[in-house]
């Protein structure tokens, strides 16, 4: 195990090329966190074109570095201007802004930076401990517990679309898992679905269906609403060097918290089903309640930017676990990565344990190395860095939708494509539009064939008794206690507004 | 929640509902081992798209009587209202200019306008390229995009559609050398012309 983890560090240090994706990973993530209208999962989307036939190590260093570093510039313009990027960011917001408005925003960043950086160290550091505990657990997963575990994916995903929403997520899921059935059957050699279209006999292009599903609706979307935050005041973006010393120098000072605030971000991040919101929000309401100041909270305190910060990146490390080993993402971003890395030949499951093991070992230190590299580029040029949140969104549009075309293209080299782009585009932004989850599509899809192979596998193996395995059947619980959940808590949300109602009218 | 997005959750479980039938009525002229995995996803979504129209329904009715959580407030309150959840007190937000990208306030026949004029840009922007290939649809629509929709200035735009393209064009076909689409009309041209 040491010698692996050494070694895949010295391979991936004296490797020019990885090296230089990762340098580009994480600059293309900076810019992606930093830039309004981006997110995380459409950044990965676009990028997954790019990747498409490169070798394997390097895709995933490259996809994983710009996805870490994501969150790590997106705070810029939660505490410069009050505009948080997206749900992590609005917990540094409560904080961040008001020391921006005491002429701190140096300060702020400093620490924000920093936390991030440490907490995204911090949860690589947590992957790399649960590798030997689990182990076990892996390895002791049959072809039945695999097909079990891609519904519990998709289920774990629909739940982290909200409670209500899941019966709508599970649908979705399923869409994914149906069109993964289209193309040749590998046990019959029927053409499913296809015809005689001979560009479906390979199966719907994973690209094209992931731009079709995350791009192209967020670009309409982003064209019809604009995205410019121009009009924001200017007033909380001064700052100075030295005041963002002073702001790296609070993360030491308060270790403590910073420690505390990254276990939360990395269980969250290993608990799929609890949202990507969730960590940050945890974290600053166990600063605020370990305070002996509390009332300090949301007036300006460093702590209140520190706990979000460093937990939101730790919950990355987190959640690369279920991701990788399971197959479960942690999060919608990490549902975008995994198909990702299945695009590029990357299994998820007990060979990552065995086999895969210095692939792992990359990944994490992939994390360590590009928080680092993400924290000194950052501190450097956080000045300019602040300027792309005043890019207009609609100018971004065209040159996005560009590229998704172009990236649907490209990887088959078939314009077929373009049409199924548009066709799985109009149902993606049906679902964006009427607040629909998007990310299940992509885990059905991604592990249409995985399920399918596991399925029949399992029943070759022990007939429909495979259900009735001790794993399987803790896996159905799984599944239905998540299905039981959400619609429990639905239903109490829904008493409990019936009373205020009724005093209302 | 406007009518229109009420509705239309409802809309979304029906086109749901026909693309599984659809799926597995096909499915049922495939062999039995081609069609064992379509059946084993599509009866199970069947039922749970049926189940989500009841759930629709019960969802208009609620608000109808406005039975819906967080009802009327704004971004910013229902954002105060998860931050005093998750810190155990009020909390306020002190960000006075802070603007949301969701809580856009563009009326509704506006926003079907603009969703209108942004689906008819991609639409033509793929028609184009099917049509005429990448190397006339990108600059073209780059700059029509920017020059119309971002209402950027000319000069703006046909700097940002030079360089977009130069960019595009020298990292695809020279960096990476992927011949990118000719387009039908285009590649019939050349052959007339021998080309």
């Amino acid at each position: 195990m040491i010698e692996i983890m050494f070694s895949s560090l010295y391979a991936m240090l004296t490797s020019p090329q990885i090296m230089g994706l990762m340098l580009i990973g994480v600059l293309c993530g900076l810019i992606v966190g930093v830039t309004p209208g981006i997110g995380g999962r459409l950044s990965i989307a676009l990028a997954i074109p790019f990747v498409f036939g490169m070798e394997m190590v390097a895709g995933a260093v490259f996809l994983l570095t710009m996805h870490a570093c994501n969150g790590t510039s997106g705070q810029i313009s939660s505490i410069m201007f009050g505009v948080p990027g997206d749900g992590d960011d609005a917990a540094t917001t409560l904080d961040g802004y008001p020391m921006a408005k005491k002429g701190e925003a140096g300060r702020a960043l400093g620490a924000s930076v920093t936390a991030s950086g440490v907490g995204g160290i911090f949860g690589a550091f947590v992957l790399a401990i649960m590798i030997p505990v689990l182990e076990p657990v892996v390895m002791a997963f049959s072809p039945a517990e695999f097909f079990l575990m891609a519904m519990l994916g998709i289920t774990f995903i629909a739940f982290l679309a909200g409670g209500d929403q899941i019966f709508r997520g599970i649908i979705i899921g399923l869409l994914g898992l149906i069109l993964a059935t289209i193309g040749t059957d590998p046990y019959t050699g029927t053409p499913r679905y296809a015809g005689d279209f001979l560009f479906l006999w390979d199966g719907l292009s994973l690209v094209t269906a992931v731009l079709a599903i995350f791009a192209i609706p967020e670009m309409i979307a982003l064209a019809v609403r604009g995205g410019s935050i121009a009009a924001v005041s200017m007033e909380g973006a001064k700052f100075s060097y030295r005041q963002l010393f002073e702001g790296i120098l609070e993360v030491p000072k308060h270790w403590w918290l910073v420690i505390r605030s990254s276990v939360i971000g990395s269980v969250v991040g290993m608990i799929p089903g609890l949202g990507s919101n969730t960590a940050a929000w945890l974290a600053y309401g166990h600063a605020v309640q370990t305070s002996k100041t509390p009332e300090r909270f949301g007036k300006g305190a460093v702590e209140g930017v520190i706990a979000p910060e460093c937990s939101s990146n730790s919950r990355e490390g987190g959640s690369l676990l279920p991701t990788l080993f399971f197959g479960i993402p942690g999060s919608s971003g990490m549902a975008v990565l995994m198909g990702a890395f299945i695009i590029l030949g990357i299994q998820p499951g007990p060979t990552m344990m065995t086999t895969q093991l210095p692939l792992v070992w990359t990944l994490i230190w992939a994390l360590v190395i590009g928080n680092l590299i993400a924290i000194a580029f950052l501190l450097v040029v956080m000045r300019w860095a602040a300027m792309l949140t005043f890019v207009n969104g609609a100018i971004l549009v065209p040159f996005i939708i560009v590229l998704a075309v172009v990236g649907s293209y490209v990887n088959e080299g078939q314009w077929e494509n373009l049409v199924v782009l548009v066709a799985i585009s109009i149902v993606g932004y049906g679902m964006l539009r009427f607040n629909w989850p998007r990310a299940p599509f992509v885990i059905g899809l991604v592990l249409g064939r995985i399920s399918e192979e596991s399925l029949h596998k399992a029943l070759g193996l022990w007939g429909w008794q495979f259900f009735l395995r001790p794993l399987s059947l803790i896996l159905i619980a799984m599944i239905v206690s998540t299905i039981a959940f959400a619609v429990w808590k639905q239903s109490r949300q829904a008493k409990r507004m019936r009373p205020q109602l009724t005093a209302a009218q | 929640m406007s009518s229109l997005s009420k509705y239309s959750n409802s809309f979304m479980t029906l086109l749901m509902l026909a693309v599984f039938t659809g799926m597995v009525l096909i499915a049922t002229r495939y062999p039995p081992g081609a069609r064992f995995m379509p059946f084993v996803i599509g009866f199970p979504a069947i039922a749970l798209c049926l189940l989500q129209l009841f759930l629709d329904a019960r969802e208009r009715r609620l608000a109808r009587e406005g039975a819906v959580a967080d009802a009327g407030l704004s971004e910013i309150e229902k954002a105060e209202r998860q931050a005093s959840r998750a810190a155990g007190r009020p909390i306020h937000f002190d960000v006075g200019e802070m603007l949301l990208p969701a809580d856009s306030g563009i009326p509704p026949r506006e926003h079907l306008r603009r969703e209108m004029i942004a689906w008819a840009y991609f639409l033509a922007f793929i028609a184009g390229v099917i049509l005429f290939g990448f190397h006339l649809a990108v600059p073209v629509f780059l700059l029509l995009f920017l020059r119309y929709r971002a209402e950027t200035s000319w000069l703006a735009a046909v700097t940002g559609t030079a360089l977009g393209s130069f960019v595009l064009f020298f990292a695809f076909e020279y960096v990476l050398r992927i011949s990118l689409y000719p387009g039908f009309i285009t590649d019939r041209i050349k052959d007339m012309l021998g080309g």
